[in-house]
């Protein structure tokens, strides 16, 4: 099927984005708007993005990239993904003024693009559908227990660490301080559902619970990210009955790493997406 | 908004169409145009990195009253082909695009904005231009072809050695002789083909690319008072040997087009702007 490429120019909070919608011959009536992640813009690493964009179009589906504001060629102050729920509307809103007859859109995100796109979804009566690649949930209590994990416990089995101590070189009070300042983040407790705000992996529960749509989870088995989202997802009851919802699907490349960097991972991801989007 | 970006207006499009449908963004200069500006960009993954600084580069010197064009090359970024496509000479073709396009909408001089990789291109490029140039901005130019080469070679031996890929774990010297022997490889996700990488690796040196224009170079160094590279001062002494001025400039800042993160270089731009400031108050 042949398909034309349109560049957008569109506004969000006064700042000028660029977008580049693939949309193809004949009626079309889903897309996919892809959330760019961590520090890439639309095009992504090894023009994955793009590459994705150009098989959905050829396959009927239609799909937009673009640059949140401060990234990319769109103007504005730099910000992270916990702040671009107006430019993903925006987007939206373009995508679906670009492409006439669209009324289903899929989300599709990598990273922190992932999880910025699980928190918009419920909100957004137009998202009928996320995929989500290598989702972020780091957190500060994460990495810290990490830390503890490894460096204090190695730190501990050092002889180094022995003869610093036995000559008196160890900085006692500087140690004990970031130790004690890590032990505390680590072992802080979940914030109450009232009150503190809810920490990274609750508000992605909290947005995947919501969503009514459906969901697909695409983990590169190579990628550290990847793995702390399945530990997460595996965490908790709560977790543990979203994750095995009907609503859910699970894919898994056991040697891919973040950004799925070799053709054969890219091509099956894009594979299993346009499969995925094509049967909601 | 910033004053720098006060009345710049950007506009994204396709130069061309099917297999040579090329993506440009055109940076139309603020007030009375003083010039013209082709933006050539970085290799691969580079190109990904300094998307934000081409960007703050662009607007802040169409704020100044230049008009700027950035394109994206056959298989690169958001432009038709696939990376497997690409080849050298056909990217400076598509610089002569580009720099057509420039022509027919504003009356000036053309001034080549080239980074790292991007740099030689630009340098080839005006070798061959029969278009009247003005003088040129070089932003951290790599010191060689074949020595980039090199360096894009050894992503793919690193990668090898953390995914424990025995098979793909040869050294550079293995994967030049199987580019020699027609081989495409991939690496970092990207498709090399023998065709583009010889010709990166067969590029004279900066020194014997002697364009016929006066030239600024930019070097980002990591510390105040650092010296510039070997190659700025060999470049330098080559080309003004035949009569060819070359300014270099050196800043502090992060080396933006190599980091994991998005990084900038602010005091990167204000020398560029500076440089070209200069140039129009002389003239």
């Amino acid at each position: 099927m042949s398909y034309d490429e349109r560049a957008l120019a569109f506004r969000c909070g006064g700042a000028a984005l660029v977008g580049i919608a693939s949309v193809p011959a004949g009626e079309c009536s889903r897309g996919v708007l892809v959330v760019v992640g961590g520090p890439q813009y639309r095009v992504g690493s090894h023009r994955q993005f793009a590459l994705l964009a150009r098989h959905l179009a050829e396959n009927g589906i239609a799909a937009m990239r673009f640059d949140y504001r401060g990234m990319g060629d769109s103007d504005g102050e730099e910000r992270d993904f916990e702040a671009i729920q107006d430019d993903i509307r925006a987007a939206l809103d373009a995508f679906i003024e670009a492409v006439p007859g669209l009324t289903d859109v899929v989300l599709w995100g990598l990273c922190d693009g992932a999880s910025a796109a699980a928190m918009y979804a419920p909100g957004d009566a137009r998202v009928r559908g996320l995929v989500l690649l290598n989702p972020w949930v780091r957190t500060d209590d994460g990495v810290a227990r990490t830390t503890l994990k490894h460096h204090y416990r190695d730190r501990l089995r050092s002889p180094e660490f022995w003869r610093k101590l036995a000559r008196g070189q160890f900085d006692y009070a500087g140690s004990l301080t970031s130790m004690l300042k890590l032990v505390r983040t680590a072992f802080a407790g979940r914030p109450a559902d009232q009150g503190a705000a809810a920490s990274l992996p609750e508000r992605m529960h909290h947005g995947l619970h919501v969503f009514t749509g459906h969901t697909l989870l695409v983990i590169g088995g190579a990628d550290l990210t990847g793995r702390e989202f399945c530990d997460v997802a595996g965490s908790s009851p709560a977790w543990k009955r979203l994750v095995a919802t009907p609503r859910v699907s699970w894919r898994r490349i056991e040697d891919a790493d973040h950004t799925f960097s070799r053709r054969a991972w890219r091509d099956q991801v894009a594979e299993w997406t346009r499969e995925w989007v094509a049967s909601l | 908004m910033t004053p720098d970006r006060a009345g710049v207006d950007t506009e994204p499009f396709f130069l061309g169409s099917g297999a040579d449908r090329r993506f440009c963004l055109f940076h139309r200069p603020a007030g009375t145009c003083r010039g013209a500006v082709l933006y050539v960009p970085p290799f691969a993954e580079e190109l990904n990195r300094t998307r934000r600084m081409a960007a703050l580069g662009a607007r802040r010197l169409a704020a100044h009253g230049y008009g700027v064009l950035q394109i994206d090359l056959l298989g690169t970024g958001d432009s038709a082909g696939d990376f497997a496509d690409a080849r050298w000479d056909l990217w400076k073709q598509d610089l002569d695009t580009g720099a057509a396009w420039l022509r027919a909408r504003l009356d000036a001089p053309l001034t080549l904005w080239g980074l790292r990789l991007g740099a030689l291109l630009a340098l080839d490029h005006a070798r061959t231009t029969s278009v009247p140039l003005a003088p040129m901005l070089l932003w951290q130019p790599v010191a060689a072809g074949s020595t980039y080469l090199t360096q894009f070679l050894r992503l793919r031996t690193a990668n090898a050695m953390l995914g424990e890929d025995a098979a793909a774990q040869s050294g550079t010297k293995a994967l030049r002789a199987a580019l020699q022997a027609g081989e495409t490889l991939e690496i970092a996700g990207y498709d090399l083909t023998p065709a583009l990488a010889l010709a990166i690796d067969a590029l004279p040196a900066p020194d014997a690319m002697m364009p016929p224009v006066p030239v600024h170079w930019f070097e980002v160094l990591g510390a105040p008072g650092q010296a510039p590279g070997p190659a700025a001062a060999r470049v330098k002494a080559a080309w003004e040997a035949h009569g060819t001025p070359l300014h270099v400039h050196a800043v502090t800042g992060a080396p933006f087009w190599a980091t994991t993160g998005i990084s900038t270089c602010p005091t990167l731009l204000d020398a560029t702007v500076g440089a070209i400031e200069e140039r129009a108050h002389v003239v």
